[in-house]
Protein backbone atom coordinates (compact mmCIF):
# COMPACT_ATOMS: atom_id res chain seq x y z
CA UNK A 1 0.00 0.00 0.00
CA UNK A 2 2.46 2.20 0.45
CA UNK A 3 4.51 1.54 -1.93
CA UNK A 4 1.55 2.38 -4.22
CA UNK A 5 1.31 5.52 -2.13
CA UNK A 6 4.87 6.28 -3.36
CA UNK A 7 4.14 5.75 -6.57
CA UNK A 8 1.52 7.80 -7.44
CA UNK A 9 3.04 10.66 -5.51
CA UNK A 10 6.24 10.50 -7.41
CA UNK A 11 4.15 10.51 -10.83
CA UNK A 12 2.53 13.41 -9.34
CA UNK A 13 5.38 15.36 -9.08
CA UNK A 14 6.66 14.33 -12.09
CA UNK A 15 3.53 15.11 -13.76
CA UNK A 16 3.61 18.94 -11.99
CA UNK A 17 6.81 19.33 -13.47
CA UNK A 18 6.14 18.35 -16.81
CA UNK A 19 2.90 20.86 -17.04
CA UNK A 20 5.86 23.43 -15.48
CA UNK A 21 7.83 23.27 -18.31
CA UNK A 22 4.97 23.24 -20.78
CA UNK A 23 3.94 26.61 -19.45
CA UNK A 24 7.64 27.70 -19.95
CA UNK A 25 8.25 26.41 -23.55
CA UNK A 26 4.67 28.02 -24.08
CA UNK A 27 5.64 31.11 -22.57
CA UNK A 28 9.12 30.84 -24.80
CA UNK A 29 7.44 30.06 -27.65
CA UNK A 30 5.09 32.94 -27.29
CA UNK A 31 7.57 35.39 -26.24
CA UNK A 32 9.93 34.62 -29.68
CA UNK A 33 6.70 35.24 -32.16
CA UNK A 34 5.83 38.97 -30.28
CA UNK A 35 9.84 39.78 -30.30
CA UNK A 36 10.05 38.94 -34.05
CA UNK A 37 8.31 42.42 -34.51
CA UNK A 38 11.07 44.44 -34.45
CA UNK A 39 9.86 47.70 -35.85
CA UNK A 40 5.69 48.80 -37.11
CA UNK A 41 4.24 51.87 -38.20
CA UNK A 42 0.02 52.00 -37.32
CA UNK A 43 -2.69 53.55 -37.85
CA UNK A 44 -4.83 54.21 -34.76
CA UNK A 45 -7.03 55.92 -33.00
CA UNK A 46 -6.52 56.14 -29.01
CA UNK A 47 -8.69 56.91 -26.48
CA UNK A 48 -7.64 57.77 -23.14
CA UNK A 49 -9.97 57.49 -20.03
CA UNK A 50 -8.81 58.84 -16.72
CA UNK A 51 -10.46 60.65 -14.28
CA UNK A 52 -8.82 63.90 -14.45
CA UNK A 53 -8.02 63.68 -18.16
CA UNK A 54 -10.59 64.65 -20.68
CA UNK A 55 -9.16 64.30 -24.43
CA UNK A 56 -11.12 63.31 -27.28
CA UNK A 57 -10.49 60.32 -28.90
CA UNK A 58 -7.65 60.87 -32.14
CA UNK A 59 -6.60 59.61 -34.97
CA UNK A 60 -2.84 59.37 -35.74
CA UNK A 61 0.44 57.48 -36.91
CA UNK A 62 1.65 55.03 -34.14
CA UNK A 63 5.51 54.40 -34.49
CA UNK A 64 6.99 51.22 -32.73
CA UNK A 65 10.94 50.21 -32.53
CA UNK A 66 11.70 47.28 -30.46
CA UNK A 67 12.36 47.39 -27.20
CA UNK A 68 10.99 50.50 -26.22
CA UNK A 69 10.46 53.52 -28.96
CA UNK A 70 7.01 54.43 -29.47
CA UNK A 71 5.59 57.39 -30.63
CA UNK A 72 2.31 58.77 -31.71
CA UNK A 73 2.04 61.56 -34.71
CA UNK A 74 -0.61 63.42 -34.78
CA UNK A 75 -0.44 65.70 -37.98
CA UNK A 76 1.09 68.65 -35.99
CA UNK A 77 -1.63 67.78 -33.25
CA UNK A 78 -0.72 66.98 -29.59
CA UNK A 79 -0.24 63.41 -28.80
CA UNK A 80 -0.75 61.85 -25.38
CA UNK A 81 0.66 58.60 -24.54
CA UNK A 82 1.35 56.87 -21.17
CA UNK A 83 5.30 56.97 -20.37
CA UNK A 84 7.95 54.49 -22.20
CA UNK A 85 7.22 52.09 -18.48
CA UNK A 86 3.53 51.48 -19.79
CA UNK A 87 4.29 50.75 -23.09
CA UNK A 88 1.18 50.19 -25.18
CA UNK A 89 3.18 46.77 -26.37
CA UNK A 90 2.49 43.40 -25.24
CA UNK A 91 6.41 42.53 -25.42
CA UNK A 92 7.22 45.47 -22.71
CA UNK A 93 4.64 43.34 -20.25
CA UNK A 94 6.40 40.31 -21.15
CA UNK A 95 9.42 39.43 -19.08
CA UNK A 96 12.30 39.51 -20.53
CA UNK A 97 15.66 37.13 -19.66
CA UNK A 98 14.79 33.57 -18.37
CA UNK A 99 11.71 33.16 -16.40
CA UNK A 100 10.49 30.31 -14.24
CA UNK A 101 6.51 30.44 -15.54
CA UNK A 102 3.80 28.21 -13.81
CA UNK A 103 0.54 26.74 -14.97
CA UNK A 104 -2.39 28.77 -13.17
CA UNK A 105 -5.52 27.20 -15.24
CA UNK A 106 -7.57 28.20 -17.63
CA UNK A 107 -10.73 30.54 -18.18
CA UNK A 108 -12.54 31.14 -21.50
CA UNK A 109 -12.12 34.79 -22.78
CA UNK A 110 -14.27 36.20 -25.82
CA UNK A 111 -15.55 32.27 -26.52
CA UNK A 112 -11.61 31.31 -26.96
CA UNK A 113 -10.85 28.47 -24.09
CA UNK A 114 -7.18 29.99 -22.66
CA UNK A 115 -4.72 29.07 -20.87
CA UNK A 116 -3.59 31.03 -17.76
CA UNK A 117 -0.08 31.28 -16.73
CA UNK A 118 2.17 32.89 -14.06
CA UNK A 119 5.13 34.15 -15.37
CA UNK A 120 8.36 35.59 -12.99
CA UNK A 121 11.34 36.74 -13.97
CA UNK A 122 14.65 35.02 -12.62
CA UNK A 123 16.77 38.54 -12.86
CA UNK A 124 16.52 41.52 -12.45
CA UNK A 125 13.07 43.46 -13.66
CA UNK A 126 10.76 46.21 -13.38
CA UNK A 127 8.19 43.06 -13.97
CA UNK A 128 7.51 41.41 -11.11
CA UNK A 129 5.16 38.99 -11.61
CA UNK A 130 3.29 38.81 -15.37
CA UNK A 131 -0.16 36.69 -15.93
CA UNK A 132 -1.11 35.86 -19.39
CA UNK A 133 -4.19 34.51 -20.75
CA UNK A 134 -3.09 32.22 -23.98
CA UNK A 135 -4.63 31.01 -26.83
CA UNK A 136 -2.50 28.51 -27.43
CA UNK A 137 -4.11 27.38 -30.95
CA UNK A 138 -3.56 30.85 -31.97
CA UNK A 139 -0.50 31.43 -30.37
CA UNK A 140 -1.78 34.90 -28.92
CA UNK A 141 -2.28 36.39 -25.47
CA UNK A 142 -6.00 37.71 -24.72
CA UNK A 143 -5.31 39.20 -21.40
CA UNK A 144 -2.43 39.97 -19.58
CA UNK A 145 -2.31 41.16 -15.75
CA UNK A 146 1.52 42.62 -15.26
CA UNK A 147 2.31 43.43 -11.45
CA UNK A 148 5.33 45.78 -12.01
CA UNK A 149 7.56 47.91 -9.35
CA UNK A 150 6.96 51.28 -9.84
CA UNK A 151 3.29 51.54 -11.44
CA UNK A 152 1.63 49.13 -10.29
CA UNK A 153 -0.64 46.83 -11.95
CA UNK A 154 -1.33 47.17 -15.45
CA UNK A 155 -4.02 45.09 -17.06
CA UNK A 156 -4.06 44.57 -20.80
CA UNK A 157 -6.96 42.92 -23.20
CA UNK A 158 -6.20 42.15 -26.97
CA UNK A 159 -8.40 41.61 -29.39
CA UNK A 160 -6.81 40.18 -32.85
CA UNK A 161 -7.80 40.27 -36.61
CA UNK A 162 -6.00 40.32 -39.58
CA UNK A 163 -2.23 40.68 -37.98
CA UNK A 164 -2.84 37.68 -35.15
CA UNK A 165 0.25 35.87 -37.28
CA UNK A 166 2.55 38.63 -36.24
CA UNK A 167 1.58 38.65 -32.62
CA UNK A 168 0.16 41.80 -33.63
CA UNK A 169 -3.99 43.00 -31.82
CA UNK A 170 -6.28 44.87 -33.74
CA UNK A 171 -7.76 46.74 -30.48
CA UNK A 172 -5.91 46.90 -26.87
CA UNK A 173 -7.39 47.86 -24.13
CA UNK A 174 -5.22 48.73 -20.80
CA UNK A 175 -6.39 49.38 -17.77
CA UNK A 176 -3.81 50.68 -14.91
CA UNK A 177 -3.25 53.01 -11.36
CA UNK A 178 -3.26 56.38 -11.91
CA UNK A 179 -1.90 58.99 -9.53
CA UNK A 180 -4.25 61.98 -8.11
CA UNK A 181 -3.85 65.09 -10.02
CA UNK A 182 -4.09 68.59 -8.59
CA UNK A 183 -2.76 71.79 -9.82
CA UNK A 184 -2.58 74.81 -7.52
CA UNK A 185 -5.58 77.32 -8.02
CA UNK A 186 -2.56 80.05 -8.63
CA UNK A 187 -1.76 78.85 -11.57
CA UNK A 188 -4.97 76.55 -13.08
CA UNK A 189 -7.92 77.68 -15.20
CA UNK A 190 -10.52 76.80 -13.48
CA UNK A 191 -13.82 77.86 -14.16
CA UNK A 192 -16.36 75.97 -11.86
CA UNK A 193 -20.30 76.98 -11.99
CA UNK A 194 -20.81 79.76 -9.65
CA UNK A 195 -24.31 78.31 -8.50
CA UNK A 196 -22.97 75.02 -7.59
CA UNK A 197 -22.25 73.43 -4.40
CA UNK A 198 -17.96 73.14 -4.27
CA UNK A 199 -17.41 69.10 -4.61
CA UNK A 200 -15.42 67.16 -1.67
CA UNK A 201 -12.09 67.36 -2.12
CA UNK A 202 -10.22 64.45 -3.79
CA UNK A 203 -9.11 61.62 -0.97
CA UNK A 204 -5.74 61.21 -2.56
CA UNK A 205 -6.21 57.48 -3.73
CA UNK A 206 -4.98 55.95 -7.14
CA UNK A 207 -7.76 55.53 -9.37
CA UNK A 208 -7.95 53.20 -12.43
CA UNK A 209 -7.69 54.61 -15.89
CA UNK A 210 -8.15 52.95 -19.09
CA UNK A 211 -6.43 53.67 -22.48
CA UNK A 212 -7.88 52.06 -25.70
CA UNK A 213 -5.83 51.60 -28.67
CA UNK A 214 -7.85 50.33 -32.19
CA UNK A 215 -5.12 49.61 -35.00
CA UNK A 216 -6.53 49.90 -38.56
CA UNK A 217 -3.42 49.13 -40.50
CA UNK A 218 0.14 47.78 -39.78
CA UNK A 219 3.31 48.17 -41.63
CA UNK A 220 5.41 46.04 -39.94
CA UNK A 221 9.15 45.47 -40.20
CA UNK A 222 10.18 47.80 -42.00
CA UNK A 223 13.59 49.13 -40.29
CA UNK A 224 12.39 52.37 -38.73
CA UNK A 225 15.24 54.62 -37.61
CA UNK A 226 15.83 55.70 -34.64
CA UNK A 227 15.61 59.50 -35.62
CA UNK A 228 11.76 58.67 -36.00
CA UNK A 229 11.57 59.02 -32.28
CA UNK A 230 13.38 62.32 -31.63
CA UNK A 231 11.64 64.91 -29.74
CA UNK A 232 11.81 67.81 -32.21
CA UNK A 233 13.51 70.61 -30.29
CA UNK A 234 11.53 73.55 -30.04
CA UNK B 1 -29.92 109.08 -32.55
CA UNK B 2 -27.36 108.22 -34.81
CA UNK B 3 -25.96 111.71 -34.92
CA UNK B 4 -26.08 111.80 -31.03
CA UNK B 5 -24.26 109.07 -30.77
CA UNK B 6 -21.48 109.98 -33.72
CA UNK B 7 -21.11 113.20 -31.26
CA UNK B 8 -20.19 111.18 -28.40
CA UNK B 9 -17.96 108.57 -30.21
CA UNK B 10 -15.97 111.72 -31.40
CA UNK B 11 -15.59 112.96 -27.84
CA UNK B 12 -14.00 109.70 -26.61
CA UNK B 13 -11.69 108.85 -29.40
CA UNK B 14 -10.83 112.25 -29.71
CA UNK B 15 -9.11 112.30 -26.28
CA UNK B 16 -5.76 111.11 -26.12
CA UNK B 17 -6.51 109.26 -22.91
CA UNK B 18 -8.69 106.53 -24.71
CA UNK B 19 -5.98 105.35 -26.55
CA UNK B 20 -3.72 104.76 -23.29
CA UNK B 21 -5.97 101.68 -22.89
CA UNK B 22 -5.30 100.06 -26.31
CA UNK B 23 -1.68 100.67 -25.56
CA UNK B 24 -1.80 99.09 -22.50
CA UNK B 25 -3.61 96.23 -23.97
CA UNK B 26 -0.90 96.24 -26.35
CA UNK B 27 2.06 96.33 -24.16
CA UNK B 28 0.59 93.58 -21.25
CA UNK B 29 -0.40 91.30 -24.28
CA UNK B 30 3.20 91.39 -25.80
CA UNK B 31 4.73 91.32 -22.40
CA UNK B 32 3.31 87.84 -22.19
CA UNK B 33 3.61 86.46 -25.38
CA UNK B 34 7.59 87.41 -24.75
CA UNK B 35 7.42 85.88 -21.22
CA UNK B 36 5.90 82.47 -23.08
CA UNK B 37 8.57 82.83 -26.23
CA UNK B 38 11.40 82.71 -23.55
CA UNK B 39 10.18 81.31 -20.17
CA UNK B 40 6.64 79.53 -21.29
CA UNK B 41 8.16 75.75 -20.66
CA UNK B 42 8.80 75.94 -17.21
CA UNK B 43 5.72 77.65 -16.68
CA UNK B 44 3.91 74.36 -18.74
CA UNK B 45 6.05 71.97 -16.68
CA UNK B 46 5.40 72.96 -13.66
CA UNK B 47 1.67 73.10 -14.39
CA UNK B 48 1.95 70.22 -16.12
CA UNK B 49 3.89 68.19 -13.42
CA UNK B 50 0.88 65.81 -12.58
CA UNK B 51 0.54 64.47 -15.89
CA UNK B 52 4.06 64.18 -17.22
CA UNK B 53 4.70 61.90 -13.79
CA UNK B 54 2.69 59.19 -16.00
CA UNK B 55 2.24 60.55 -19.52
CA UNK B 56 4.19 61.70 -22.52
CA UNK B 57 2.97 64.53 -24.69
CA UNK B 58 4.49 65.65 -27.42
CA UNK B 59 3.89 68.46 -29.84
CA UNK B 60 3.57 72.04 -28.95
CA UNK B 61 2.16 72.67 -26.39
CA UNK B 62 2.75 76.39 -26.18
CA UNK B 63 1.09 77.48 -29.15
CA UNK B 64 -1.26 80.32 -30.43
CA UNK B 65 -4.26 79.18 -28.80
CA UNK B 66 -2.62 78.54 -25.26
CA UNK B 67 -0.97 81.69 -25.06
CA UNK B 68 -4.08 83.75 -25.75
CA UNK B 69 -5.96 81.80 -22.59
CA UNK B 70 -2.66 83.27 -20.37
CA UNK B 71 -3.44 86.86 -21.55
CA UNK B 72 -6.97 86.64 -21.61
CA UNK B 73 -6.45 85.25 -17.93
CA UNK B 74 -4.36 88.12 -17.06
CA UNK B 75 -5.81 91.12 -18.49
CA UNK B 76 -9.79 90.52 -17.70
CA UNK B 77 -8.86 91.72 -14.59
CA UNK B 78 -7.50 94.63 -15.60
CA UNK B 79 -9.97 95.77 -18.55
CA UNK B 80 -12.22 97.00 -16.10
CA UNK B 81 -10.07 99.82 -15.07
CA UNK B 82 -9.85 100.62 -18.92
CA UNK B 83 -13.65 100.29 -19.39
CA UNK B 84 -13.99 102.47 -16.24
CA UNK B 85 -11.42 105.04 -17.83
CA UNK B 86 -13.76 106.14 -20.37
CA UNK B 87 -17.26 105.03 -18.80
CA UNK B 88 -16.68 106.28 -16.02
CA UNK B 89 -15.82 109.88 -17.37
CA UNK B 90 -18.98 110.03 -19.63
CA UNK B 91 -21.28 112.62 -17.32
CA UNK B 92 -19.12 113.10 -14.53
CA UNK B 93 -16.41 114.75 -17.42
CA UNK B 94 -18.85 116.53 -18.76
CA UNK B 95 -20.14 117.85 -15.70
CA UNK B 96 -16.30 118.84 -14.93
CA UNK B 97 -15.85 120.66 -17.35
CA UNK B 98 -19.15 122.69 -17.13
CA UNK B 99 -20.75 120.77 -20.62
CA UNK B 100 -23.55 118.90 -18.96
CA UNK B 101 -25.94 121.86 -18.68
CA UNK B 102 -24.94 123.16 -21.64
CA UNK B 103 -26.06 119.75 -23.28
CA UNK B 104 -28.97 119.44 -21.40
CA UNK B 105 -30.62 122.79 -22.97
CA UNK B 106 -30.97 120.83 -25.95
CA UNK B 107 -33.99 118.88 -26.90
CA UNK B 108 -32.78 115.75 -25.95
CA UNK B 109 -34.15 113.88 -22.67
CA UNK B 110 -32.23 112.83 -20.50
CA UNK B 111 -33.14 108.74 -20.68
CA UNK B 112 -32.07 108.90 -23.62
CA UNK B 113 -28.96 111.05 -23.19
CA UNK B 114 -28.31 108.66 -20.80
CA UNK B 115 -28.61 105.80 -23.12
CA UNK B 116 -26.72 107.44 -25.92
CA UNK B 117 -23.93 107.87 -23.76
CA UNK B 118 -24.02 104.24 -22.24
CA UNK B 119 -23.82 102.89 -26.24
CA UNK B 120 -20.78 105.29 -27.06
CA UNK B 121 -19.32 103.17 -24.31
CA UNK B 122 -20.19 99.99 -25.27
CA UNK B 123 -18.79 100.72 -28.44
CA UNK B 124 -15.77 101.37 -26.99
CA UNK B 125 -16.06 98.61 -24.81
CA UNK B 126 -16.48 96.16 -27.62
CA UNK B 127 -13.68 97.91 -29.86
CA UNK B 128 -10.79 97.36 -26.96
CA UNK B 129 -12.32 93.53 -26.76
CA UNK B 130 -12.10 93.59 -30.21
CA UNK B 131 -8.40 95.11 -30.26
CA UNK B 132 -7.55 92.49 -27.52
CA UNK B 133 -8.61 89.74 -29.78
CA UNK B 134 -6.65 91.17 -32.61
CA UNK B 135 -2.89 91.71 -30.36
CA UNK B 136 -4.33 88.33 -27.82
CA UNK B 137 -5.20 86.06 -29.86
CA UNK B 138 -4.06 86.57 -33.29
CA UNK B 139 -0.62 87.92 -33.07
CA UNK B 140 0.07 85.10 -30.43
CA UNK B 141 -1.36 82.60 -34.07
CA UNK B 142 0.65 84.28 -35.59
CA UNK B 143 4.09 84.13 -33.53
CA UNK B 144 3.31 80.60 -31.66
CA UNK B 145 1.31 79.07 -34.56
CA UNK B 146 -2.18 76.79 -34.17
CA UNK B 147 -2.49 73.39 -32.26
CA UNK B 148 -4.63 71.19 -30.08
CA UNK B 149 -4.95 73.75 -26.73
CA UNK B 150 -4.52 72.18 -23.47
CA UNK B 151 -6.67 73.91 -20.57
CA UNK B 152 -4.88 73.10 -17.20
CA UNK B 153 -7.97 72.99 -14.52
CA UNK B 154 -6.88 72.62 -10.69
CA UNK B 155 -8.43 68.96 -10.99
CA UNK B 156 -8.63 68.06 -14.48
CA UNK B 157 -6.15 68.01 -17.79
CA UNK B 158 -8.22 69.18 -20.95
CA UNK B 159 -6.83 68.78 -24.16
CA UNK B 160 -9.51 70.42 -27.10
CA UNK B 161 -8.72 69.77 -30.79
CA UNK B 162 -7.44 72.52 -33.00
CA UNK B 163 -10.18 72.59 -34.94
CA UNK B 164 -12.69 73.10 -31.98
CA UNK B 165 -10.88 76.02 -30.68
CA UNK B 166 -11.62 79.25 -32.54
CA UNK B 167 -15.34 79.11 -32.10
CA UNK B 168 -15.03 78.74 -28.38
CA UNK B 169 -12.96 82.06 -28.30
CA UNK B 170 -15.29 83.62 -30.40
CA UNK B 171 -17.95 82.91 -27.62
CA UNK B 172 -15.10 84.11 -25.33
CA UNK B 173 -14.55 87.32 -26.51
CA UNK B 174 -18.49 87.98 -26.55
CA UNK B 175 -18.77 86.95 -22.85
CA UNK B 176 -16.17 89.00 -22.21
CA UNK B 177 -17.86 92.01 -23.98
CA UNK B 178 -21.14 91.36 -22.12
CA UNK B 179 -18.96 91.49 -18.79
CA UNK B 180 -17.32 94.57 -19.70
CA UNK B 181 -20.62 96.18 -20.35
CA UNK B 182 -21.75 95.39 -17.08
CA UNK B 183 -18.62 97.07 -15.92
CA UNK B 184 -19.73 100.49 -18.25
CA UNK B 185 -23.22 100.49 -16.86
CA UNK B 186 -21.64 100.45 -13.01
CA UNK B 187 -19.15 103.00 -14.43
CA UNK B 188 -21.67 105.79 -16.16
CA UNK B 189 -23.67 105.02 -12.56
CA UNK B 190 -21.18 106.38 -10.59
CA UNK B 191 -20.22 109.06 -12.94
CA UNK B 192 -23.80 110.29 -12.60
CA UNK B 193 -23.33 110.53 -9.12
CA UNK B 194 -20.38 112.59 -9.59
CA UNK B 195 -18.86 115.75 -10.76
CA UNK B 196 -15.60 115.04 -11.45
CA UNK B 197 -14.23 111.92 -13.19
CA UNK B 198 -11.73 110.32 -11.14
CA UNK B 199 -14.07 109.59 -8.18
CA UNK B 200 -15.94 107.23 -10.65
CA UNK B 201 -13.06 105.64 -12.12
CA UNK B 202 -11.54 104.90 -8.96
CA UNK B 203 -14.89 103.79 -7.39
CA UNK B 204 -15.33 101.71 -10.32
CA UNK B 205 -12.01 100.14 -9.73
CA UNK B 206 -11.90 99.76 -5.95
CA UNK B 207 -15.31 97.79 -6.35
CA UNK B 208 -14.12 95.20 -8.65
CA UNK B 209 -11.13 94.65 -6.76
CA UNK B 210 -13.29 94.45 -3.65
CA UNK B 211 -15.53 91.91 -5.02
CA UNK B 212 -13.00 90.06 -6.82
CA UNK B 213 -11.20 89.37 -4.18
CA UNK B 214 -14.25 88.36 -2.25
CA UNK B 215 -15.40 85.84 -5.61
CA UNK B 216 -11.98 84.16 -4.79
CA UNK B 217 -11.65 84.05 -1.53
CA UNK B 218 -12.72 80.52 -0.21
CA UNK B 219 -14.40 81.21 2.91
CA UNK B 220 -18.11 79.91 4.17
CA UNK B 221 -18.73 83.34 4.64
CA UNK B 222 -18.10 84.79 1.29
CA UNK B 223 -19.17 81.40 -0.56
CA UNK B 224 -22.87 82.66 0.70
CA UNK B 225 -22.84 86.38 -1.27
CA UNK B 226 -20.78 84.86 -3.98
CA UNK B 227 -23.58 83.85 -6.22
CA UNK B 228 -24.70 87.23 -6.18
CA UNK B 229 -21.69 89.49 -7.04
CA UNK B 230 -21.22 90.38 -10.36
CA UNK B 231 -17.93 89.60 -10.42
CA UNK B 232 -18.08 86.29 -9.71
CA UNK B 233 -19.62 85.66 -13.24
CA UNK B 234 -17.20 87.95 -15.00
CA UNK B 235 -14.90 84.77 -15.28
CA UNK B 236 -17.90 82.86 -17.38
CA UNK B 237 -15.81 82.90 -20.73
CA UNK B 238 -13.76 80.21 -19.20
CA UNK B 239 -16.13 77.98 -19.38
CA UNK B 240 -15.99 77.55 -23.28
CA UNK B 241 -12.87 75.73 -22.69
CA UNK B 242 -13.99 72.87 -20.50
CA UNK B 243 -14.55 69.54 -22.75
CA UNK B 244 -18.46 69.50 -21.83
CA UNK B 245 -19.04 73.53 -22.31
CA UNK B 246 -21.54 74.17 -18.86
CA UNK B 247 -23.80 76.14 -21.09
CA UNK B 248 -26.50 76.12 -18.28
CA UNK B 249 -23.57 77.85 -15.82
CA UNK B 250 -22.73 80.14 -18.32
CA UNK B 251 -25.94 81.06 -19.39
CA UNK B 252 -27.26 81.84 -15.59
CA UNK B 253 -23.73 84.21 -15.04
CA UNK B 254 -24.74 85.70 -18.55
CA UNK B 255 -28.08 86.40 -17.00
CA UNK B 256 -26.38 87.73 -14.02
CA UNK B 257 -24.57 90.29 -16.00
CA UNK B 258 -27.84 91.51 -17.86
CA UNK B 259 -29.90 91.77 -14.65
CA UNK B 260 -26.46 93.93 -13.44
CA UNK B 261 -26.04 96.09 -16.48
CA UNK B 262 -30.36 96.83 -16.32
CA UNK B 263 -29.73 97.80 -12.65
CA UNK B 264 -27.21 99.85 -13.04
CA UNK B 265 -28.41 101.51 -15.87
CA UNK B 266 -31.81 102.05 -14.53
CA UNK B 267 -30.52 103.98 -11.18
CA UNK B 268 -28.48 106.49 -13.79
CA UNK B 269 -31.57 107.19 -15.34
CA UNK B 270 -33.58 107.44 -12.38
CA UNK B 271 -31.30 109.73 -10.38
CA UNK B 272 -30.27 111.56 -13.20
CA UNK B 273 -33.55 112.38 -14.54
CA UNK B 274 -33.84 113.91 -10.87
CA UNK B 275 -30.62 115.56 -10.49
CA UNK B 276 -30.23 119.11 -10.10
CA UNK B 277 -27.83 120.48 -12.44
CA UNK B 278 -25.62 123.38 -11.90
CA UNK B 279 -22.45 122.75 -13.59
Amino acid sequence: MMKKIMVLLMMMIVAVGAKSMEADKLYYALRDKVMKVKDYTADVKIKIDVNYMRIPEVKGKLFYKAPDKMRLERNGGLSVLPKKNINMTLSNLMPTGTVTALDAGSETISGKRTRIIKVIPDGESNIVLAKLWIDEGALTVLKTETTTKDQGMILMNLEYGAYSAYGLPTKVLVSMDVKEYKLPQGVAMDYNDPMEVKQKPKDGKPRKGTIQLTYLKYDINTGLSDNVFKKPSK
Amino acid sequence: MIKLLRIELFKIFRRPRTYISFGIVTAISLIIQLAMLSGGKDFVSFGMQGVTDQFDIQGDIINGYFVTYIILQSLLVQIPLLVALVAGDMLAGEANIGTLRLLLTKPISRPKLIMIKFLASLVYTILLIVWLAVVGLFLSLAIFGEGDMINMKSDAFIMILKNDVMWRYVAAFGFAALAMTAIAAMAMMLSAFADNSIGPIIATMGIVVVLTILSSLELPLFNLIKPYLFTTHMIGWKGFFDDQVPYGAIGRSASVLVIYTVAFLGTTIAYFNKKDITS
